[in-house]
């Protein structure tokens, strides 16, 4: 009898963990709701905020853009409340699977920014809550030991990386978000755009030039200083990477600039600054894309989930929720200043970075250049083949889908 | 003659023993090494040094961590229970004698099973052992036996179990994995039986079908019914998962259950059939209670099949309805922190926890079924 | 047992085999003849975003009134296979670098069936030769340590495979404990994850630690009912230990040896669960993982079903390559049996 009485008391005390982080919160949400979205620091701001009004479970995947379009094409739907990049933007408006958000405004949506509301031929199909880009971090005691100028190309980032290396003073001078996949292909999009304008001639893929040539020197070039291990290194590794004092530098996202000082994982609080995403040409735009994420609701929910999502998620991008974490993402909010640590996103805006071109014909790019790229920068592939490659794969890939 | 014979030489001895070491220590190190790692703090489970990562000296100074009576109540806990599940079989029958009913007898094992579980390792590892470190540590000469030495923590655990909501996960693998092991189990001893008691072309064709079918990759499978399942709204739903491990399965299933169905006598059968029970009647009455051991195994493997599952689930499961196994790999990809990385470390610890249990309870089911596929077969 | 009871007792068998393998298999088939797109239009389409404002001309899914899209199967031919099996641009590999393999494995059906053949015949021997030194081991161990060292035994093989190559990959990743001591040893820089190479072996000993407990066990079994008058007889004609084991020990536990090796090549040939939990995708490739990764939505949101279905077939052909040897003495023995 003792016993059954202490195993009830131990799972009845488990049950209680779950319930008791539920805080105080103004509006109690009565729909149970469910969220996926990427799972960097921004994510958790907005989506604690939320839970604190009870009955919502969200889901941080930082792959969550490979489900989301299945995840809301279901009937229901497996998520009321999606976090989207612009590129996923274009996947789910595509396929049709988000609600427009133009009525629920009306009733709810009165602390709204202009500015944050995507409009696609003038209906509100998503809710921008920041910006983010990815912007040079670098330690600047070791740049001020050494005595080496803050650089602005990347021709200086190697540059200073050699000086770096020569020293010693970290394992690397450089750090990288080379991981294979969407990372890696990130990374050449963005030393692209700063040799060159378009990717696409037309519908046909347009990076097998000499621009292209460029970027995969370059590339090449930034892997010498960095871990070897780059082909798994995604923004986290970068970012531990930095706060266990590896790494000199890096081109990271500015979501991730406020860990930098976050006193319980990172060493080096206070050591880190930020600057504008170096250029590739001097006096060029810095080679970066202008990102920004937010929140869509799903089509295939009734409609008083949807209003109840919309609502929760109000609570979520509250000004006052933001305004307590400024240093997690560049917010899109004029209702409090910017925090330090968003300087780089900010820099790299008025340098004149583009904003990242979303498409459908892009995020297949986006895919090819993810998987050819790293035979690449293993040696196993010659600079020329592998923009065959990507071009060929690119064809392959557009005409099974019916693009070309 | 026969001592000479079996007797190994001396050099023998030596290479059979370190071989045997060797092999322990490598089979068992991965494993252990993840257990020693999640009840740490992320400082130490990362940490470069060997000795950090056990002693966990971070760990110890934050957040305390096991003494040595801490440790000696483990050992004890640990041999209390295996004493205990050595002569389960004698307890089954005491308490067989008081209810007359095996199935309810069975259960109420489990239960005890359980609460003896938790007794010691709840109660006794933690209320009595805290009351014995803080009485001794007043005491001089015995103060050292109170004093942390191993640095322990289960914030991980609690992280992942209670705060990321991972028990959603586990009820999902317990549901998908008992409507496997159930309707597998239902439809192949059916199956295997009739396998086993006939010698036509058919049977012989069935069993090639099956072994081919059983060569198949998974991803064949899905690639086949992705679509269908999706335009039919049966995304994310656990029952399609079900029927598609079932289906998977059925080969292997019915090759294993046939050759423990050829153990038993055909003379069974027709005795029934003699006494007047139809086919059916003599399966369930008669043959079947002599296959309960051949159930179980083959019941365990299809555990193992559903429990193990990545690409079915991964492809076809989402959100809510999501199983462990693939929900780690999420969990793996959640992690922005290094204190997220530990507790991906502890999920997978969660998920290999069972599996241990299982093997425990039933190392000789699995040896047997094994083997009885390899003789047959 | 007569025919009908014998058809009732199956059929529930027999429907789900037909139907959730047979069926999809046929679907594959015939899905891999095909492309399956969205049917598109070309629309014009303004987007303002917190960048601003910007017009594009667009080819996006028709959507129907219940906003769903549809889709459409447009007969290709042998589109897909040429896609996968990429002849001309392997014509051009060999006509310019010769036979040259790691050129060839520029192409990802090469470079996955290469993965996938090298993972299964490679770690054949070892699973075997291990499996059969292990069970002569145990088999001279006092009584009392057999259970114990069964049960660790049999840990890696029932430990799920992605859990396993997770705690294995924690083990040499980054910084790993192993990867820390090697360093400290070798006194230099090691990077196990920065080479495909090192992967490769990692995944290798993974395979081999998940599968000589199952040939431990089946062996150990078997040398249970080795003949030991046989074993007498042939010690005093003055056969060593190492005669009596190759002479009769062997040859007695042949069949099963055969047993381990067909069910370990179906095994390994289905290699996936190892790339995922390894995270290997950059570097390695097997013939199943390119199916998943078909499968898997793309960054836009699509699937590939068409070449999924055209590299399923092709490694299909694998498996009937495996099998005919088994399927012939099968059949042997049926007609032996019959005559």
């Amino acid at each position: 009898m003792k016993k059954l009485f202490i195993l009830f008391s131990v799972i009845a005390s488990f049950a209680l963990i779950g319930f008791s982080s539920a805080k105080a919160c103004e509006n109690k949400n009565d729909v149970p709701l469910t969220s996926l979205s990427a799972g960097f620091d921004a994510w958790k701001v907005v989506t604690s905020a939320m839970e604190e009004c009870g009955n919502f479970t969200p889901t941080l995947d930082q792959d969550y853009k490979d489900k989301i379009v299945a995840a809301l094409d279901s009937n229901p739907s497996q998520y009321a409340l999606a976090g989207v990049s612009a590129s996923t933007n274009v996947s789910v408006l595509d396929a049709g699977l988000t609600r427009p958000l133009d009525d629920l405004i009306a009733k709810h949506g009165g602390a709204l920014q202009d500015n944050q509301k995507v409009t696609i031929n003038g209906q509100v199909m998503a809710i921008a809550m920041m910006t983010n880009a990815q912007h040079l971090f670098y330690r600047e005691d070791i740049l001020n030991d050494l005595g080496i100028d803050v650089p602005t190309t990347y021709d200086e980032v190697i540059k200073a990386a050699k000086i770096i290396q020569n020293a010693g003073v970290v394992d690397y001078p450089l750090g990288g978000t080379f991981a294979a996949g969407w990372n890696l292909g990130e990374e050449f999009i963005n030393m692209y755009l700063g040799y060159a304008d378009t990717f696409f001639d037309e519908n046909m893929p347009a990076v097998n030039n000499a621009n292209g040539y460029e970027t995969l020197k370059m590339l090449k070039k930034l892997t010498e200083y960095m871990d070897p291990e780059y082909l798994t290194s995604d923004s986290t590794y970068v970012q531990q990477q930095f706060q266990q004092g590896k790494i000199a530098m890096a081109n990271l996202w500015a979501s991730r600039a406020g860990a930098m000082d976050n006193a319980e994982e990172s060493s080096v609080v206070g050591l880190v600054k930020f600057a504008s995403a170096p250029t590739t040409i001097r006096g060029g735009k810095p080679a970066s894309t202008l990102w920004w994420d937010g929140v869509v609701i799903a089509k295939n929910i009734s409609d008083e989930e949807a209003e109840a999502a919309f609502k929760l998620a109000m609570v979520g991008l509250d000004p006052s929720n933001l305004g307590e974490s400024p240093e997690a993402a560049p917010w899109i909010s004029s209702a409090f200043d910017p925090a330090p640590s968003n300087i780089g996103a900010v820099m790299t805006a008025k340098g004149g970075a583009a904003p990242y071109p979303a498409s459908a014909k892009m995020s297949t790019l986006h895919g090819v250049l993810g998987n050819t790229l790293p035979d690449y920068l293993t040696g196993a592939a010659t600079a020329k083949a592998t923009l065959e490659k990507i071009e060929a794969d690119y064809i392959t890939a557009a005409t099974e889908k019916g693009l070309l | 003659m026969e001592s000479k014979l079996f007797n190994l030489s001396l050099t023998l001895k030596v290479i059979v023993g370190i071989s045997i070491m060797l092999w322990t220590f490598i089979a068992l190190f991965p494993l252990l090494w993840v257990l020693i790692m999640s009840i740490k703090l992320p400082v130490d489970s990362f940490a470069a040094n060997p000795l950090n990562v056990i002693i966990g000296p971070n760990t110890l100074k934050q957040v305390g961590g096991l003494s040595f009576i801490n440790l000696m109540f483990l050992c004890l806990s640990i041999y209390i229970y295996f004493k205990f599940f050595k002569s389960r079989e004698n307890y089954f029958l005491k308490i067989n004698n008081l209810t007359n009913n095996k199935l309810i007898s069975f259960l109420l094992l489990i239960l005890i099973f359980i609460a003896l579980f938790l007794a010691l390792f709840l109660f006794l590892n933690t209320h009595i052992a805290n009351f014995l470190n803080n009485f001794f540590e007043y005491v001089p000469f015995l103060k050292i036996l109170s004093k942390p030495l191993i640095g322990f923590t289960t914030k991980h655990f609690i992280a992942v179990w209670a705060e990321n909501e991972f028990y959603k996960q586990f009820l999902n693998t317990a549901f998908v994995t008992l409507g496997v092991v159930t309707i597998s189990l239902t439809v192949g001893t059916l199956a295997g039986y009739a396998l086993s008691r006939s010698n036509t072309m058919i049977a012989f064709w069935l069993l090639v079908a099956a072994l081919v079918f059983r060569a198949l990759p998974h991803s064949v499978l899905v690639t086949g019914y992705l679509e269908l399942f999706i335009d039919y709204g049966l995304y994310g739903k656990k029952i399609a998962v079900i029927i598609l491990l079932v289906a998977i399965n059925q080969p292997f299933t019915i090759w294993m259950l046939r050759s423990f169905f050829m153990n038993i006598p055909q003379d069974l059968d027709d005795a029934a059939q003699i006494d007047g029970c139809n086919p059916f009647q003599a399966f369930w009455m008669i043959i079947m209670p002599l296959m309960w051991p051949g159930v179980i195994t083959t019941g365990l493997f299809s555990f193992l099949l559903a429990y193990n599952d990545y690409l079915v689930c991964a492809l076809l499961l989402d959100g809510q309805s999501q199983t462990m196994v693939p929900a780690i790999m999420q969990y793996f990809n959640m992690e922005t922190t290094m204190t997220d990385l530990v507790e991906s470390i502890a999920a997978a610890a969660s998920i290999t926890l069972p599996l241990f249990i299982l093997v425990m309870f039933f190392q000789k089911q699995i040896v047997s079924g094994l083997t009885q596929g390899s003789v047959k077969g | 047992m007569n025919k009908k009871t014998f058809l009732i007792f199956t059929m529930p068998s027999f429907i789900m085999m037909v139907f959730f393998i047979a069926i999809p298999l046929f679907l594959v088939f015939f899905q891999s003849f095909h492309f399956k797109q969205d049917i598109l239009e070309i629309v014009e389409r303004e987007k303002c975003d917190p960048f601003g404002c910007k017009t594009e001309i667009l080819k996006v899914p028709v959507l129907d009134e219940k906003g769903n899209r549809s889709k459409i199967n447009i007969w290709v031919g042998w589109e897909n296979y040429k896609n996968i099996l990429k002849f001309e641009d392997l014509n051009s590999i060999i006509q310019n670098n010769g036979y040259s393999w790691s050129a060839i494995q520029s192409i990802d059906f090469y470079k996955a069936l290469r993965f996938t053949l090298t993972f299964t015949f490679i770690t054949l021997p070892f699973v075997l030769i291990f499996g059969l030194c292990l069970a002569l081991c145990v088999n001279n161990l006092v009584n009392r340590l057999k259970g114990p060292v069964i049960f660790i035994t049999l840990l890696p093989f029932i430990i799920t495979p992605v859990i396993g190559s997770l705690s294995i990959k924690w083990l040499f990743i980054g910084d790993g404990i192993i990867t820390s001591f090697l360093e400290y040893i070798l006194e230099k820089d090691i990077s196990v994850f920065a080479k495909a190479w090192s992967i490769e072996l990692l995944v290798l000993f993974y395979k081999i630690w998940h599968t000589t407990p199952f040939a431990f066990v089946i062996f150990y079994a078997a040398l249970q009912t080795v003949d030991k008058d046989r074993i007498e007889a042939a010690f005093v004609d003055g056969a060593n230990r190492f005669q009596r084991l190759r002479y009769i020990v062997i040859p007695h536990i042949m069949p099963l040896i055969v047993f381990v090796t067909l069910i370990h090549l179906m095994d390994a040939y289905r290699v996936f669960d190892e790339i995922v939990g390894f995270s290997a995708e950059g570097f390695l490739n097997s013939l199943q993982w390119m199916t998943y990764d078909f499968l898997r939505l793309d960054d836009s949101g699509s699937r590939y079903i068409g070449r999924a279905s055209a590299t399923s077939m092709l490694t299909m052909i694998g498996i009937v390559i495996i099998l005919i040897p088994v399927l012939r003495r099968v059949f042997k023995e049926q007609k032996e049996k019959r005559n």
